[in-house]
């Protein structure tokens, strides 16, 4: 999903960059305030963190013969909300930006928006919606995971697609070009990070059900039945 | 005992199929090079503009890792980082649980 550096218009890249600075200003203050209110948080926040960092390390290979990473917000989108989400998006795409030159500092806001704010924003959505319906747990968790690395590159494609309108459909037609290479070879990503990240809230979920009801993730009555369950 | 470990299961069926895909595409689809997405996603850039991709210079200066190595080197850094941080995390919450069961 990285832009790369120098592949955004200077306008565009302000502009993104003024959209994401929001975000990421409520989500340090967010972030400040549950790790006051309680120490506990701090393990899961870095353990849903640094799955981000694991994730998207990893270049997959893909059924279109070429290789992507997944993106690894679900969980910590599930657990802290998107804001905190995208505090932990900039610091992995900093360090992206300036080690290995993927993205780069311009195109950083772009990159934020797309990884740490659209994606984790719709996995969030399709997490509240689920979350009180008689759904399983690990369906929801695994249906959010699965969203937040979709739309990240959606999200990518509309960025380009706004800064490359096609002489043809313009930036429809643009569009479906960038989405039609990101998107097929996403899919099958995201299943696997999906079911991957399941698995790991179902070990949080067995270790400490307690921080889960106290951040409110799900209700008590569904951590304690799939505490049985599974 | 089967129902216990249904997520397992299921991921590793998940992981078996993908690099069962993974195979498959490798042996039947010629010209696979299996490139990053990005590097494709660039190279549609450079088409739909019609200049090249070399003529995109960075917007603000930017360091390269020297070859692949150094770059999969810094990779399985990042990687490390968090694996580091998985580790120490549920290992804690292991211990803490472990700690209140004595109690």
């Amino acid at each position: 999903m990285h832009i790369m550096e120098g592949f955004l218009p200077a306008t565009w890249c302000i502009i993104w960059w003024i959209i994401a600075l929001p975000f990421l200003i409520y989500g340090i203050i967010e972030l400040k305030r549950i790790l006051n209110q309680n120490r506990e948080y701090l393990p899961l926040l870095g353990a849903t963190g640094a799955f981000i960092f694991i994730l998207s390390a990893l270049k997959l290979p893909s059924v279109t013969g070429s290789c992507s990473h997944p993106t690894g917000t679900g969980l910590s989108t599930i657990c802290f909300g998107p804001f905190i989400t995208s505090v932990i998006a900039l610091i992995v795409l900093l360090f992206q930006s300036l080690f290995l030159a993927h993205g780069g500092l311009s195109v950083l806001g772009a990159n934020i928006l797309s990884m740490g704010i659209v994606g984790p924003l719709a996995g969030y959505a399709i997490y509240r919606f689920l979350k009180n319906t008689a759904l399983s747990m690990y369906i929801t968790v695994f249906a959010a995971c699965v969203v937040a690395d979709l739309f990240t590159y959606l999200m990518t494609s509309i960025e380009l697609a706004l800064a490359y309108p096609a002489e043809i459909g313009g930036i429809a037609g643009s569009f479906t070009l960038f989405f039609g290479i990101f998107a097929i070879t996403q899919v099958p990503l995201a299943i696997v990070e999906g079911v991957v990240l399941t698995l790991v809230f179902k070990y949080i979920v067995q270790l400490k059900p307690d921080i889960l009801v106290s951040l409110g993730v799900f209700p008590k009555e569904k951590i304690e039945s799939a505490r049985s369950e599974f | 005992m089967i129902k216990k470990y249904t997520l397992e299961i299921i991921t590793a069926i998940v992981i078996l199929l993908f690099i069962g895909g993974y195979l498959f595409t490798a042996s039947t689809m010629e010209g696979a090079e299996f490139g990053g997405s990005d590097g494709v996603g660039s190279a549609a850039v450079a088409e739909l503009t019609g200049q090249s991709e070399d003529s995109f210079e960075p917007l603000i200066p930017q360091w390269e890792p020297s070859s692949g190595e150094i770059e999969s080197c810094l990779f399985a850094i990042q990687a490390t980082i968090g694996g580091i941080i998985i580790g120490l995390v549920f290992g804690f919450w292991i211990g803490q649980n472990k700690k209140n069961q004595v109690i």
